[in-house]
Parts: C-alpha cells; structure tokens; sequence
C-alpha cells in the first residue's frame, strides 16, 4: 500500500489545526498514522507587539524523519509537498504560467466553406 | 395554545378599564401587570431617606483622600472596613499613583534592578514588573493622546485605603515580599531518624523530602537579601552590606537576562524562516522520536490520539493569560 505524507484535521470548527502524519493512504484521515513527524498551524498570526500588519504561519517538522520518509518512496499530497519544498526537502512544483494556446486543428477539422 | 393567549388578552383588558375607571389612584407603569405599584414607601426605605437626610449627610459627596467608611455600632477602627455588618472583611491597601510613579523612576530612570526596589519598598517582585509595564503603557498611550480613564482611577482610588511610598526615607513594607509557594514535594510527612549531635540544616530538611528539592534559603524570591542579613550579623557595616547586595541582586538579574538570551537565540537556531508574499512561514525543527516509552508522552508534538483533549470541559478552560509575550 502506498505510504503518504499529509495532513490529519484536528482543532475545533473554525479553527484547523493539523498534524502532518505519515500512514497509509488507505486509511482514514484521522486514524492512527505510522507517525506524527509535524504540526501545522494554517491560520495568520502576528507577532505580540507587533502592528506591522505582517503575519506569520507555524509549522514544526521534524525534517530528518521527512527526508527518511521521502527516502523511502512516501508520497506527500500537494500541501505538504509545498510545504516540503519551503525547507528544500523537495523540489516546489510550479503552476504553468505560459499563455495558453489552442492547438492547431487539421485542415480536414476546420469548417468547411460550401462554395455556391 | 389559544384558550390561554385568550384568557391573558382579557386580562389585560380588565386592567386597563380599571385604570381608566379610577385616574386618581397611582397608575399601572408595566402595561402587561396587573398589580398597581405600592403607593407608599417600604419601612426600609423611609428609614433610608430619613438617615440620609441626618446622619448620611455628610456621605453625599467624599470629600479628602481616605476613602469614608460607614461606621460600625461597635465603635472599633473602622479605617479598613467597607461594609459594616461584615467586620470581617478588610479592603486591602493598594499602591497610590506616586508610590507606582516612584516604582517606575527607580527602575526605568535610575536604572535599579527589580529585586532591589521590592527589597527596598516591600512590594512583592511580580507586582513591581506588573506595575513597570503598566505604567510603560500609560506613558505610551499619553506620547500617542490616547484618551485615560482618569476620572475612574480616581474614584476607584477614593474608596480603597492606600499606601503612600516616601522616596527619600524609610517606608514601611507594603507587603510580605518572602512568601513562598508550598512545593508538592514538601506535603509529606517523613520519619526520618538522625543523631541528636547532627547540625540538621534547611538544606539537610530538603534533601530528606527530596534530592533535587532546593533549600527554602535558595527558593525564596530574595535569597540575596539572606546573605546581607549574615554579613552585618558578621559584622560588616550596613552600608556596605547592602552595597553587596545591589551588586549581588544586578549580577542575577544579568544572569537572568544572558538566560533568555542564549534562550531565544537557541529558539532561532532551531526554526527556519520562509518569506512569501503573503506570509511568514515558520518552520522549528523537533524530535519527533522523542514519545516516550508508550509513544504517548505529554511533550510530544500535535494533537495527540486516543486521549480526550480536555480544552471544553469544565475548570479547564484557561480564561487568565498566565504568562506575558
């Protein structure tokens, strides 16, 4: 079974709180996983004393249990794979950017003019 | 439920005919109520109006600093006691406005430390921080013209007793400053034979309840103040003595700061910080093989399985931040 690094929803309604776990991808979200290897707090906050408008995330990772799971063939979901890519564990994948272009259609697919 | 909706609306309807029928007497003053108000004054409160108008006079309106206790029939000091059928109860004195000013002259102008001006003044340690900081945010919020709840201070002050502090002499301790927490360790009773020769000590008596236990000489908030007290019983001159004890209590308080120093510096070694446009996101290295022999020890990090988090029930709902940031 494929093992996956992802995130496990604890904390109260309104207020997420996760558990960055490692288990089965089989199993339920919050079941027991192989192991808990972080924690990631997704709301804002600011620093006390702080009115700079500038506000930070918590995340703790135990980056050398994160690197051994990678190691081992673990697949991280994509949020705990941009996570990962902050701290260089993996490499960020980025959204395609380029202008989007229809491809070339055959002549055969173009519509065809009836001459009268 | 219809016959009952019915039945009030008659009621009231009664009411209001009555009240119609007889305009002299006193009128209804809830519509909904049937049951005039009394006409008259309750034995009480005549009583009260005719008190206040003899001996509550001089009540009305407060007049000096000390706030004006009603007397007792007892004839006893009264100086303390707000409400005179509880003698029992005693306000407890609070620091006036120059006694915090002159708190926080010392510390912040003067440049003393913390333990030496509750030493000096009697105020328990953590009061005196409490009151730097506080009075740190009044003079913020004057420099910013914020408004200041002056007038409520001021009333507040008015009935509480107060304890002034003379900056240039000797004042009277406001509050036992040597206080210490009862450590669980020490709850015990012990049976613990020693020879009758032995010099059993505090630090002996700590040692028996536990051996990390610390002597209550070490524990107390100023055990500096202990080492000053056994150098002038050796002899030393009293000036010198609490000389020593200045340096003493500024050489601690440094410790104290290089601590949370090497503290902080040690929390920033471990996290990585990751800029992004939005946000700051904060990464701290842990052990997370460090779960203790079940796997399900208290320091582990993140919402822990099979224990019931207890944050909702009852008396465990922490209202009163314990800490400051």
């Amino acid at each position: 079974m494929v093992v996956k690094i992802r995130l496990a929803r604890f904390g109260r309604k309104n207020s997420p709180f996760y558990n960055v776990v490692v288990a089965h991808a089989r199993t339920a979200r919050n079941s027991k996983p192989l192991e808990v290897i972080g924690t990631y707090d997704p709301i804002p906050r600011a620093d006390p004393y702080d009115d700079s408008g500038r506000l930070h995330k918590d995340i703790k990772l135990d980056a050398i249990r994160a690197r051994y799971w990678i190691g081992v063939g673990a697949q991280p979901t994509d949020t705990v794979w941009r996570l990962l890519s902050m701290l260089g564990i993996m490499e960020p994948k980025y959204r395609n950017t380029e202008p989007r272009i229809p491809p070339v259609l055959p002549r055969e697919a173009l519509p065809q003019q009836n001459s009268p | 439920m219809p016959p009952a909706a019915a039945s009030s609306i008659i009621r009231a309807g009664a009411g209001t005919a009555r009240c119609v029928a007889q305009p002299s007497q006193v009128p209804v003053v809830a519509s909904f109520s049937t049951t005039a108000s009394r006409p008259k004054f309750t034995k009480a409160r005549r009583l009260f109006r005719a008190w206040e108008r003899a001996d509550g006079r001089v009540f009305r309106r407060h007049a000096g600093e000390k706030p004006s206790y009603l007397p007792s029939r007892r004839r006893e000091d009264d100086t303390d006691k707000p409400f005179p059928l509880n003698p029992y109860f005693k306000s407890a004195r609070v620091l006036d406005e120059r006694a915090r000013e002159v708190v926080w002259e010392k510390i912040m102008r003067d440049g003393e430390t913390i333990k030496a001006v509750s030493a000096e003044f009697g105020i328990d340690i953590r009061r005196v921080a409490a009151i730097v900081r506080l009075k740190e945010v009044e003079k913020d919020w004057i420099a910013k013209n914020k408004p200041l709840a002056k007038p409520y201070a001021k009333a507040v002050l008015s009935m509480l007793p107060t304890h002034r502090i003379n900056p240039n002499q000797s004042n009277e301790p406001f509050e036992a400053i040597n206080e210490l927490h009862v450590h669980p360790y020490t709850m015990q009773q012990i049976f613990w034979p020693t020879s009758e020769s032995r010099h059993f000590t505090r630090e002996d008596a700590a040692e028996a309840f536990h051996p990390t236990l610390l002597s209550a000489d070490k524990r107390v908030p100023h055990p500096e103040l202990i080492q000053m007290e056994r150098e002038v019983e050796q002899g030393r001159p009293l000036w010198d003595a609490s000389e020593r004890f200045k340096q003493a209590v500024m050489e601690s308080e440094r410790r104290a700061a290089e601590k949370q120093v090497a503290k902080t510096i040690h929390e920033e070694k471990k996290t990585t910080r990751v800029n992004t446009e939005r946000f700051e996101f904060r990464f701290k290295q842990f052990n997370s093989e460090n779960v203790g022999l079940k796997g399900r020890s208290r320091s582990v990090v993140g919402w822990r399985y099979g224990t019931p988090h207890d944050d909702r029930s009852k008396g465990h709902q922490i209202k009163i931040p314990t800490s400051v940031p």
